[in-house]
């Protein structure tokens, strides 16, 4: 009779099996009151208390020089002496493997190659190619690393340029400004962390839109904030006639009193976004004349920036406003350079093109770099695509266009920790596909976080119930650059 | 006593799942004081089951034969008593594992078979009350007495280190360095030790290798010698590195810790050299390669300490945040960093009592920025206090140099940053003694290249920075600008700038272009009484003169009573109707589609005027008109002019016609003006005509112009 109970324990009864079940939850609810965090809200969506880097961040604030448009690789820093030699001839099948066009070339019956009309040779240390219209970043190169062997996936500039900026062609997402203002916090509260400055060259251009600078889903504390063009670089910034400060602190006391009133009623995150922004407008009314002032520059900064940067929306003046935001703490400072769109006209309209951005990119690195700037600052210089190894449209002896290319493109990054007076990757001798080390607009969002301290992987955003990253899905960090 | 043991053994079983589970949730567990005190009992504590343990088995070997009662509740109580015992052991280790102080392959090691351990036992408990065989019973009572002795080995590695059991068996403990040992014990074995001991040692051989011993490494494995003296192409062990990763051959095996390429280097170079056991280093010649592959591998160890660590306390979180003003920002360097940086803000609101402040955080202080902040000579004492400090930016302070002299107690002092001040060459002495410092910025200081050249000279290892953008090519100056707006009034004062101090402008007023000697200079600003276009350039010693700059600055004119379209604009660019053509209101060549601009192409641009009841005499008609060649928008090809009294008795006063461009040219807003002989008719009719073709050079060859008007004036 015992033995017959005692094999019965072996077929576990539903009592037995609930009493043991229950004991075995109540250890497991026992056991998580060890776990602080178990029933509280997430805190995806609140911005990062912390606001600092995952670890030792080897550039503290980003200057990106884009260059919109795409200007061509071919005429600039990769040198590809083939195409010179083999200019009119056919572009061979085995290299083109098929690969889509743009509706603007996918018709041509041929597709010449042409090479560059402009002559290269090689320059500093390092023994960088570039070409003769560059005479003044030709004298920098060995603080340069130029990456030959940018690729993305978009074909047309609009979704190029969105890629390029917010990590996915469709918009909407943040753009990296935004992120690293997420990430990193503003380092001076009398400047945004996020400036963006426009100028238009003299060369066939492309449209920049605010969405290019949006927050999209992230706090809209993290927009990029336009400088205007005008004499008044911060439209509306200064207090109207007749009205003093101490007024105005009155006026945002009482606003600010009013709208905390409405933040406790609705519970609206975008009222203390704007109750933030009303407070960095004021302190702004004292930190940008201070800067915006750009006649107060010694003579020989206008001289080494050239005459331009005196001239409000010319990319000059935006390269030497960009030093000065940039020293004063501005985390991320955004200029777009329009005019590199050569399909037709690479001859008329290259040179312009260079001649505006040359001898001011050159200046504005230098600048940083006798300041002790530049090693906490990382300088970026580039385009959204490259441009094709063949003719678009007629090939005469004077003139060519190129059409766009998202296979392989040149840019390059100067201080903050990436090597310089270095040359990464390499495209095959018809300047078309990448043959060695090629570096995915994600990589290069990735390298660039983590250049800034942040590890690309963490830094997420919840939203419409997944987590966000700037490099989405992919991205790897490119060690090859660091230094 | 039966309900007692049940208790015990279901609070056993509590244990056993709490203890699976914190396993998985480990991450995210923080340990309340109490129990942190329960970890530390830990040592206590898990003595218990080993003795009870010892107890049962001698029992079990000694006493076989004592009554089964008596034994059967010794075993129970021995085994609750191990089996409790055990399970808080673990729990309470558990709790210890989680303060911190230990970690690494051992700890882990230690936790997972003291959980097991745990297990075990409450399953003997289980084995024990079923009453099954006693050989199952046996064999698990001896597989417990194996993992206890698995987890209390692990335990003591745990406390006591490594080599505790065996150390003093261990005979040499003499460093080895490239004097006093041979290349293969200096540079070889190491690598082996790191990455091939692991598999090919006296107790694992796998492939039959043994590494551990010189002799059985000489004799080899089962497929030879794993070398070919003088020929690492040959050689096994070479070929295994080279292999696909997924590779069954390749070594060390995928998951592994693989050879750095620098490993492999030496590797193959002792091989090459003959793979000798005794030789030293000293004994290679200079310049031979595994001399200097050795010296590469022995040179990048200290480079893999990737981060600084250090090893102050943090500050107080209520210190930073009381610190922390828009003007002055201080924060960690990255997360969790004891280090501190500071920046100040905003020259105007710079406080020397928010400098003073930062002593509360002198140790924790790295890096420090005045920039343009006016901190003086003597405010360096201050910084002085902060120690720890790696780099100092005081570019454009109001320092003359004189105070560097206390930065002397700054040891650790990297980079100082000193552009845009005052000092001279001889203040530089003090910081360039210091024994961290490697960069030294001095642009835009008194200190010549000269000066900064026998400096260098003498601390080679600080780079002094001095660069200069080296162009000193005379440049362009920008055009002068154009600072009224839109359509000026007559009393209005036209007023030109440019942007740069010190530049004349020159400028004329009859459409000859401006010389840098000769032509106006303007002075002040001056008026026009009608449409004037002004050619200006900008000059100043030290520079080219500007290109030239061209301006049309429209001036009102006599305002008409009435005006009436007489032919209607093209639907696409209706503008505001009539009024358009009097607002005031200037329009952009490139954006044609603004109200300001009335667009005509099928129909000439017919306009009737109206001056009542007292005409004005007028000489001159101005029409504003965009030049936009590439968009179709071309000087017309005629203008006609019609008075009279009344709108039915009008003629021809003045036909006029504009010069054709011939190329495309640049985007402008124009004017045409037609000079008329003085008359103050009532009635005045407007007729301007398209260039019906469009020229041969054109894109649109053949096809008819547009002409787009924003503004009329009369004068």
């Amino acid at each position: 009779m015992e033995n017959e109970l005692l094999k019965q324990r072996f077929q576990i009864t539903r009592r037995h099996f609930l009493g043991k079940m229950s004991l075995g939850l109540g250890s497991v609810a026992l056991g998580s009151l060890l776990i602080p965090d178990l029933f509280k809200p997430s805190d995806d969506g609140i911005p990062q208390l912390a606001g600092l880097p995952h670890f030792a961040p080897k550039a503290k604030r980003i200057i990106y020089l884009f260059q919109n448009g795409a200007p061509s690789q071919l005429e600039s820093f990769d040198y590809k002496p083939l195409l010179n030699k083999m200019t009119g001839q056919e572009l061979p099948e085995s290299i083109r493997k098929g690969q889509r066009l743009t509706g603007m070339t996918s018709g041509q019956a041929k597709f010449p190659l042409v090479g560059s009309h402009f002559s290269f040779a090689q320059y500093g240390q390092s023994g960088a190619w570039v070409s003769e219209l560059f005479p003044h970043m030709s004298k920098i190169v060995d603080d340069l690393c130029f990456i030959k062997t940018m690729n993305t996936e978009a074909i047309n500039h609009d979704p190029a340029l969105t890629f390029m900026q917010s990590g996915a062609q469709q918009g909407n997402r943040p753009s990296m400004g935004a992120w690293m203002s997420y990430g990193l916090g503003s380092d001076n509260k009398n400047l945004p962390a996020y400036c963006v400055l426009l100028s238009r060259g003299r060369g066939n251009g492309q449209g920049v839109y605010s969405k290019l600078w949006t927050n999209g889903f992230l706090d809209s504390i993290h927009q990029g904030v336009q400088f205007s063009s005008s004499e008044e670089r911060v439209l509306y910034l200064k207090d109207p006639d007749g009205r003093d400060r101490q007024a105005t602190r009155k006026m945002l006391d009482n606003l600010s009193e009013l709208n905390s009133l409405g933040h406790q009623e609705f519970g609206d995150p975008e009222i203390q976004t704007r109750i933030q922004q009303y407070e960095m407008a004021y302190r702004m009314q004292t930190a940008v004349p201070e800067l915006s002032d750009l006649a107060q520059e010694p003579d020989h900064i206008i001289k080494m920036y050239g005459a331009d940067c005196l001239v409000p929306g010319t990319y000059a003046s935006n390269c030497l406003l960009a030093r000065k935001l940039s020293e004063s703490g501005v985390r991320f400072v955004q200029l777009y350079h329009q005019g590199w769109d050569q399909h037709g006209n690479m001859v008329g309209e290259m040179p312009l093109q260079a001649e505006d951005v040359d001898r001011s990119t050159a200046a504005l690195v230098m600048d940083l770099k006798q300041r002790g700037l530049l090693d906490e600052t990382l300088v970026i210089w580039g385009g959204e695509f490259g441009r094709t190894n063949y003719c678009q449209g007629t090939l005469s002896k004077e003139n060519y266009g190129r059409d766009h290319h998202p296979r392989a493109y040149t840019i390059w990054m100067a201080g903050g920790g990436v090597k310089p007076g270095m040359v990464y990757g390499e495209t095959d001798e018809f300047g078309y596909n990448i043959v060695k080390d090629p570096v995915h607009v994600n990589d290069f969002h990735a390298t660039v976080l983590h250049l800034m301290g942040l590890n690309h992987e963490q830094l997420t955003f919840k939203h419409l119930g997944r987590r966000y990253r700037l490099t989405d899905v992919a991205g790897k960090v490119v060690n090859g650059i660091l230094a | 006593m039966n309900s007692t043991s049940r208790v015990v053994s279901n609070i056993i079983f509590c244990i056993q799942i709490l203890l699976l589970f914190l396993l998985l949730v480990e991450d995210s567990i923080s340990l309340p004081p109490f129990l942190q005190l329960a970890g530390r009992m830990h040592p206590l504590v898990l003595h218990i089951p080993i003795g009870v343990g010892v107890f049962l088995v001698s029992l079990q070997l000694f006493a076989p034969k004592a009554s089964a009662a008596d034994r059967g509740t010794v075993v129970r109580m021995g085994l609750l008593l191990t089996s409790a015992s055990a399970s808080v052991a673990a729990l309470f280790g558990f709790f210890l594992s989680l303060q911190g102080e230990y970690g690494g392959d051992a700890l882990q090691q230690h936790k997972i078979s003291g959980v097991i351990l745990s297990w075990l036992c409450y399953f003997l408990v289980v084995l024990d009350s079923l009453e099954v065989k006693r050989v199952w019973f046996l064999s698990l009572g001896a597989g417990v007495i194996g993992v206890l002795v698995l987890a209390g080995h692990t335990g003591s590695i745990l406390t006591h280190g490594e080599n505790f059991l065996f150390g003093p068996m261990d005979k040499s403990s003499v460093v080895l360095t490239a004097e006093n040992a041979s290349v293969f014990q200096y540079a070889v074995a190491p690598i082996f030790e790191k990455k091939c001991y692991s598999c090919h040692n006296e107790s694992k051989a796998k492939g039959k290798l043994v590494m551990t011993d010189i002799d059985r490494f000489k004799a080899g494995g089962e497929h030879g010698k794993p070398w070919v003296e003088g020929k690492p192409q040959q050689s096994r062990m070479i070929k295994a590195f080279y292999l696909p990763l997924d590779h069954d051959e390749h070594m060390p095996p995928d998951g592994k810790p693989q050879l750095t390429l620098i490993e492999i280097e030496v590797l193959k170079s002792w091989i090459k050299s003959g793979a000798d056991f005794d030789k030293k280093l000293g004994e290679f010649p200079d310049g031979d390669t595994l001399k200097l592959r050795v010296a590469e591998l022995v040179s990048k160890e200290p480079v893999q300490e990737i981060e600084k660590i250090y090893t102050f306390e943090a500050a107080s979180d209520d210190d930073l945040e009381k610190m922390n003003t828009p003007f002055l920002s201080v924060s960690a360097l990255y997360l969790n960093s004891p280090a501190l940086q500071a920046d100040f803000y905003v020259r105007k609101e710079f406080d020397i009592k928010s400098l003073q402040q930062l002593k509360a955080i002198a140790n924790q202080l790295v890096v420090l920025s005045l920039s343009k902040m006016p901190v003086s000579d003597n405010d360096l004492t201050i910084i002085a206090s902060f120690k720890n400090l790696e780099v100092l930016n005081l570019n454009f302070t109001s320092i003359q140099g004189e105070g560097l002299r206390s930065l002397e107690a700054l040891a650790h002092l990297k980079s100082l940053s000193l552009s845009g001040t005052k000092v001279s060459a001889r203040h530089l002495a003090p910081v360039l003694g210091l024994p961290e410092l490697k960069q030294l910025y001095v642009w835009s200081t008194d200190i010549t290249a000269s000066q900064r050249d026998s400096l260098a000279g003498k601390h080679p290892d600080v780079s002094i920075l001095l660069t200069q953008f080296d162009d000193n090519s005379m440049l362009r100056l920008s055009k002068p600008m154009l600072v009224n707006e839109g359509v000026i009034k007559p009393d209005d004062q036209i007023v030109f700038r440019h942007p740069m101090p010190g530049v004349t402008i020159r400028y004329t007023t009859d459409g000859s272009v401006p010389d840098s000697v000769n032509s106006l200079a303007y002075e002040h600003p001056f008026k026009f009484t009608k449409t004037t276009v002004v050619k200006a350039k900008g000059c100043k010693d030290g520079w080219f003169c500007s290109d030239m700059a061209e301006f049309t600055c429209f001036v009102r004119g006599k305002q008409p009573d009435e005006l009436i379209l007489l032919t209607q604009p093209d639907p696409q660019y209706p503008g505001e109707g009539v009024q358009s053509l009097t607002d005031g209101r200037k329009g952009v060549a490139d954006v044609l589609k603004e109200p300001s601009w009335l667009g005509y192409r099928k129909n000439p641009f017919v306009v009737g005027v109206e001056f009542q009841p007292q005409p004005p005499e007028i000489k001159e008609i101005v029409i504003s008109y965009a030049r936009n060649i590439g968009g179709y928008s071309l000087p017309p090809k005629e203008v006609e002019v019609w008075g009279g009294e009344s709108e039915i008795s009008l003629k021809l006063i003045k036909k006029f016609t504009p010069q054709q461009p011939t190329e495309n040219g640049a985007l402008k807003v124009d004017m045409i003006s037609v000079t008329i002989p003085p008359s103050t008719h009532k009635y005045y009719k407007l007729v301007v005509r398209q260039v019906p073709r469009l020229p041969e050079w054109h894109d649109g060859k053949g096809e008819r112009s547009w002409v787009f008007i924003d503004e009329l004036f009369f004068y």
